[in-house]
């Protein structure tokens, strides 16, 4: 029934887009990070990701698609700008909700509030930083790989843009990550809602670690 | 740990009187044994400030009227024993989101009057039955168990005064809400459809709006189960979206 989409069930809908979304982007964070770090086993291992990720294997000059990536990168886009829109309704944006956030915080000490005002900060920098990234590779994709990333990060000072970036992301993902698992009951009990944060903090930890390993291993591939 | 001497830092203000303004007024009263900080309360009105404004009923937990912001938890006054804290420093302010009567006391009845009218929190008979000598059918034990649970909410307002979702939105349900309307959900007297109590809470001011900050659950001093209760009901809401 078309005609029966009202604010009840747009709300409904929204709330369920926003989970959604979230889960999918964080998969697709995690399952990148992982591709691209690849650089630490060496070039020829992120040489060979970058090559499949440009769907090498289906062309005969074994150059691949780079606009595949640019492709990704677009629905990546889209897909972040649908959680941004559904987010904003949940944010402090008039000035009276955000003095009643800020004097509800400082008269009451709740772990789990400090959490959403991280996640809502760390939302706020990555909506800046993401579309920047998206358009850097997106743009270029012919050029990802050991040499030309490198020339991207250290070379094109990239990495005022990617550290900033890289701890925002992690941050808002496993929080992100932890809250919808609560939102829609997968915790029962108080004791799995306190593994869950735990599960939660080793994801950030283990991510940014490991995402500041691999910027680091694109330095001496940086041409000189 | 008798003996020793407590601090109490209290929020004073009384909107009634002309020119007064928000200010921490600081207390000391020696610790008896078993105190609660609704005791020492009492005790520093009596003996050192007669004007101190407070709430309180039934000094045992059933009633809801003491709670207030204890060392930055929302709690209730008569279940917290000063022994809890080792430092003897203990902060009073009022619960925040309130109107403020004045001191530590709120309004939380006109709050929760105004919450009930909206959400029509009471029984509808079904069929609109309102003959009052008519013999109620019985309810099998498992329901009423299950309604006891949702029931034994105090309304002492601890969950809406945690909400920052609620503190930023006037409109919000709350947690209070959503528990309320649980329970006259699953009451088996009650005439409403399932539909009926989805259009009160399946929009942004109840569980699509509700950012499970969870303020409501770490703080209810009643330990409800927050946390599974408005999932529960945000999952059947959005299975209605199908």
């Amino acid at each position: 029934m078309a005609g029966k989409l009202d604010i009840r069930r747009w709300s409904g809908v929204l709330d369920v887009g926003q989970s959604l979304s979230g889960v999918v982007l964080a998969l697709f964070l995690w399952t990148h990070l992982l591709l691209v770090s690849s650089i630490l086993l060496g070039p020829e291992a992120m040489s060979w990701v970058a090559r499949n990720m440009e769907l090498a294997f289906l062309s005969d000059d074994g150059h691949g698609y780079p606009w595949v990536v640019s492709l990704i990168a677009i629905g990546v886009g889209l897909l972040a700008a649908f959680h941004v829109l559904v987010a904003l309704h949940k944010l402090p944006l008039s000035l009276r909700q955000q003095k009643a956030l800020k004097s509800q915080m400082q008269v009451i000490n709740h772990s789990d509030t400090r959490l959403w005002s991280w996640q809502a900060g760390t939302g706020i920098v990555i909506l800046l930083l993401l579309p920047v990234h998206l358009w850097l590779v997106g743009s270029a994709p012919e050029t990802i790989g050991p040499v030309g990333s490198a020339q991207r990060i250290w070379g094109e000072y990239g990495y005022l843009i990617y550290l900033p970036l890289l701890l925002t992301v992690e941050l808002h993902a496993a929080i992100g990550l932890y809250r919808v698992a609560l939102k829609w009951g997968a915790a029962r009990d108080l004791n799995t809602r306190a593994r869950l944060r735990t599960i939660k903090t080793v994801l950030s930890v283990l991510f940014v670690g490991i995402g500041l390993a691999a910027l680091l291993a694109f330095l001496p591939h940086t041409p000189a | 740990m008798s003996g020793r001497i407590l601090t109490f830092n209290i929020f004073r203000y009384d909107p009634q009187e002309p020119g007064d303004k928000p200010k921490m007024v600081q207390y000391q009263l020696a610790e008896t044994s078993g105190m609660t900080v609704f005791i020492a309360l009492n005790r520093l009105r009596q003996e050192q400030d007669p004007s101190l404004q407070f709430d309180f009923v039934c000094r045992a937990g059933i009633c809801g009227s003491c709670a207030m912001v204890i060392n930055g938890f929302p709690t209730l006054a008569c279940r917290t024993l000063t022994a809890k804290y080792p430092k003897g420093e203990i902060t009073l302010m009022p619960l925040p989101g309130f109107e403020l009567i004045g001191d530590l006391s709120v309004n939380t009845g006109k709050f929760m009057r105004e919450l009930a009218e909206r959400l029509q929190l009471w029984l509808h008979p079904k069929g609109g039955d309102m003959d009052i000598h008519r013999l109620e059918d019985p309810m099998a034990p498992e329901e009423a168990a299950k309604l006891y649970e949702l029931e034994r909410c105090v309304e002492c307002g601890v969950c809406v005064s945690a909400c920052a979702t609620k503190q930023m939105r006037d409109t919000f349900v709350g947690a209070v809400g959503m528990m309320k309307i649980a329970r006259f959900e699953l009451d088996s007297r009650d005439g409403r459809s399932a539909d009926d109590f989805y259009h009160v809470i399946g929009n942004q001011d109840g569980v699509f709006g509700c950012m499970t900050l969870l303020g409501c659950q770490d703080n209810c001093p009643k330990d409800l189960p927050h946390m599974q209760q408005i999932a529960y009901l945000r999952r059947k809401m959005a299975s209605t979206l199908l």
